[in-house]
């Protein structure tokens, strides 16, 4: 990030939530300092409609904020929400500090698919364990965006990166599965392309007690979208791929890569391969959440029982 | 050590401790409320320690997954107000460098407990060696300055961990307490203060009255006064915050400035024109010294006892002492080395990382005789041999 300021095109737009953010309010430029076609806008503007319509306290839910390209989000956020850049991995961390060392607070966490399952894993890992009480967003667009078109832990099977020039053959690590298997309470996944249970899961996520794990598939155009085409390791089913170089053909490529976990029940291993498995994993709301444990703890210290 | 009942202040009057748990009772008394740590040799008692007193006190004590974490849970907690301490050894805080630069840059406050041990690499886990004081005074990317205290006995690390907090809060830059592996594991009477005595001196972290409360939460140069100006720590979670925290060069509002240089120059001179205030020294035995020896941490009491037997003799020593070994005094120490015919600088270290800055500003022409040692004390032969030696 330089100095600079984003200088796209900045006429006023007509959807009223961009006025609440912080580039609108603040900086006056309604605009986003993605490529067109990224998802992040639209996840930006989610967060910020949710924060809005539901009246969030920013003083109870800051922001933490990891390493990706997705970071630029902050300028989408709404202008009240307090927010922390955090450092490459390890904004599970600070989240962690933060609600134990002020348990009203519950804070929320936008990681990259490389950010969180890449480098941050173990504090991914022990933050589900601990089922502290906090919202984490796992953005997979399958890439590291912001260096510029890397494989991620999450590229798909035979997807073309910068460092996967003869296509990707490692296995795919998968966020949601992580999560299950480390004991996070709510677990859920969408994409871009489902705005609307978005919206209801991250209002969920907002009212649980314990760490809620929410992955959003989104498309990373100039990274992904250009270099692979639509039939992405399908090709045994004799598919012929299309180019997916503009955001509609990847929310589309999106569309039909996702299966709904009810469907996915009825379907083999080798029919999911490559594919996202959307909706709720988990909900349980009744294990007991790391904050509320440690106050416990402390009673038993302080010798009141 | 006995249970101390919840109370934040241990009974006044004296008290036999570790050095480890006199650091953490230091702490404590300072008002810690959140330690993130993850268990190493020398320093895992530090840990222990908190993990039973810290609850008591309504604190929280966390064992992280690894260092990491530990340094990141340390800023998330700073961020939001509360006192904050990590302890780890030299492994431990060359995994903890990207979030001190991190923390550096946006001027969150902690405080640090290195307990020293031999490296390189895993190295020799009890035995002591000063060897990370290179990493912590460059320690990670970026250009800053830290503050470090080297305490040379458990009363020190009680009372200097007081003065670490207080100097975080303050100077909003990255404090360390230089320990080590002797000296954490070190069992000595610890003389604690009435509680009074201590509540005057902790500087609390508050959010300063609405009045005051300015756009302003980052260090910056005051023009008129041609000082700089290190506002309170902001505190989210209150209504004294910056549009957002960005670890990119910024501005005194957290807003990306387009003057790096300037933003650089602040981190590094918001300490370097306060270090009149920073630096702590000690002269023993120099009025009429002709031979100095300049010491820090555990080396110095050595120094001492070689220095009776030397003044017996009839040989003019004496010792400054850097209680401040970071930034270091540079014009005391000119001052101290002026007219001196040798300067002895004990080490627990072979490079010399003190005796490099100590060459820097002596007079050319002044021996100055390094007396290195590694993983054990020195004895206080070995510095008697280097004073008799320049004595002749
Ligand atoms: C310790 C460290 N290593 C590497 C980087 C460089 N880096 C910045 S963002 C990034 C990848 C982020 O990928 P992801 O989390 O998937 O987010 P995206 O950019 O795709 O949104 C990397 C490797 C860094 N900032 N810090
Ligand atoms: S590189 Fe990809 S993820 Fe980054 S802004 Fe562009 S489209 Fe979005």
């Amino acid at each position: 990030m330089s100095g600079e300021l984003p200088m796209y095109p900045s006429e006023k737009p007509e959807h009223p939530y961009v006025l609440d953010s912080y580039a609108g309010r603040i900086l006056n430029t309604y605009s986003s300092r993605f490529c067109a076609g990224c998802g992040y806008g639209i996840i930006g503007q989610i967060y910020t409609r949710v924060f809005e319509d539901l009246k969030l306290d920013p003083n109870l839910h800051p922001l933490v904020i990891g390493i990706g390209c997705y970071s630029q989000i902050l300028l989408l956020v709404h202008a009240d929400a307090q927010k922390v850049l955090a450092l490459h991995g390890r904004a599970p961390a600070v989240a962690t500090g933060m609600k134990m060392a002020n348990p009203n607070m519950k804070p929320i966490v936008f990681s990259g698919d490389g950010d969180c399952l890449g480098i941050g894993g173990n504090h991914f890992i022990h933050l589900c364990r601990r089922n502290l009480d906090c919202v984490i967003f796992i953005f997979n667009n399958s890439i590291y965006g912001m260096t510029g078109g890397q494989g991620a832990p999450t590229t798909l099977f035979g997807a073309k990166s910068s460092t996967t020039p003869y296509t990707m053959f490692e296995n795919r690590s998968d966020g949601i599965k992580l999560a299950l298997a480390a004991g996070a309470t709510h677990v859920a996944r969408t994409t871009v392309a489902h705005p609307r249970t978005f919206m209801k899961y991250f209002k969920k996520a907002l009212k649980h007690k314990g760490t809620s794990v929410i992955e959003i598939v989104t498309p990373c155009v100039t990274y992904f979208g250009r270099k692979n085409v639509d039939s992405l390791g399908a090709e045994y089913l004799g598919l012929e791929g299309k180019k997916m170089d503009t955001g509609g053909k990847m929310v589309d490529w999106i569309k039909r890569n996702s299966v709904r976990i009810n469907q996915a029940k009825f379907m083999t291993e080798e029919e999911l391969f490559n594919k996202y498995i959307i909706g709720e994993f988990r909900y349980e709301s009744d294990k007991p959440e790391y904050s509320e444990e440690y106050a416990r703890i402390q009673k038993i210290a302080m010798g009141d029982k | 050590m006995n249970n101390q009942n919840g109370k934040r202040f241990l009974k006044p009057g004296r008290h036999l401790m570790m050095g480890n748990e006199a650091m953490a009772e230091g702490a404590i008394s300072a008002g810690l409320r959140f330690f993130g740590g993850y268990p190493i040799t020398p320093s895992t008692e530090v840990i222990e320690h908190l993990a039973k007193r810290l609850p008591q006190v309504g604190g929280v004590c966390m064992q992280m997954e690894d260092e990491l974490a530990s340094i990141n849970s340390v800023m998330g907690a700073s961020l939001v107000g509360a006192k904050a301490m990590t302890a780890t050894s030299g492994p431990g805080l060359s995994l903890m460098v990207e979030t001190i630069s991190m923390a550096a840059n946006l001027e969150i406050p902690f405080v640090f407990c290195d307990v020293q041990r031999c490296g390189p690499g895993t190295g020799s886990v009890t035995d002591p060696h000063h060897n990370d004081l290179g990493l912590v005074r460059f320690s990670g990317n970026g250009e800053f300055e830290v503050i470090a205290l080297a305490p040379m006995n458990c009363q020190e690390l009680f009372d200097l961990t007081i003065t670490a907090f207080n100097y975080a809060e303050t100077y909003r830059c990255p404090v360390f307490i230089l320990s080590d592996a002797y000296l954490g594991h070190l069992h000595e009477v610890v003389d604690i203060p009435p509680k009074e005595e201590i509540l005057n001196k902790v500087i609390k972290r508050e959010v300063p009255p609405s009045e005051e409360i300015s756009p302003r939460v980052f260090s910056y140069l005051d023009k008129v006064k041609n000082e700089y100006v290190i506002p309170k720590p902001p505190i989210m979670g209150t209504e004294y915050v910056p549009g957002m925290f960005l670890h990119t060069p910024h501005g005194p509002e957290g807003i990306l400035s387009p003057d790096p240089f300037r933003f650089v120059q602040t981190m590094v001179d918001k300490i370097k024109t306060n270090k009149d205030k920073i630096c702590l020294t000690e002269n023993y035995k120099l009025d009429d010294a002709e031979i100095v020896i300049i010491a820090y941490g555990l080396p110095v009491r050595v120094s001492y006892r070689a220095i009776e037997i030397a003044r017996e003799e009839g040989i003019k020593v004496g010792a400054f002492r850097l209680i401040t070994v970071w930034p270091f005094p540079d014009e005391q120490v000119k001052e101290v080395v002026k007219n001196a015919k040798a300067v002895i600088v004990p080490e627990l270290n072979y490079t010399g990382i003190i005796a490099e800055q100590v060459e820097r500003v002596t007079p050319l022409g002044t021996p100055i005789i390094k007396v290195p040692q590694v993983a054990v004390f020195h004895h206080p032969d070995d510095i008697l041999k280097a004073i008799r030696e320049v004595a002749q």
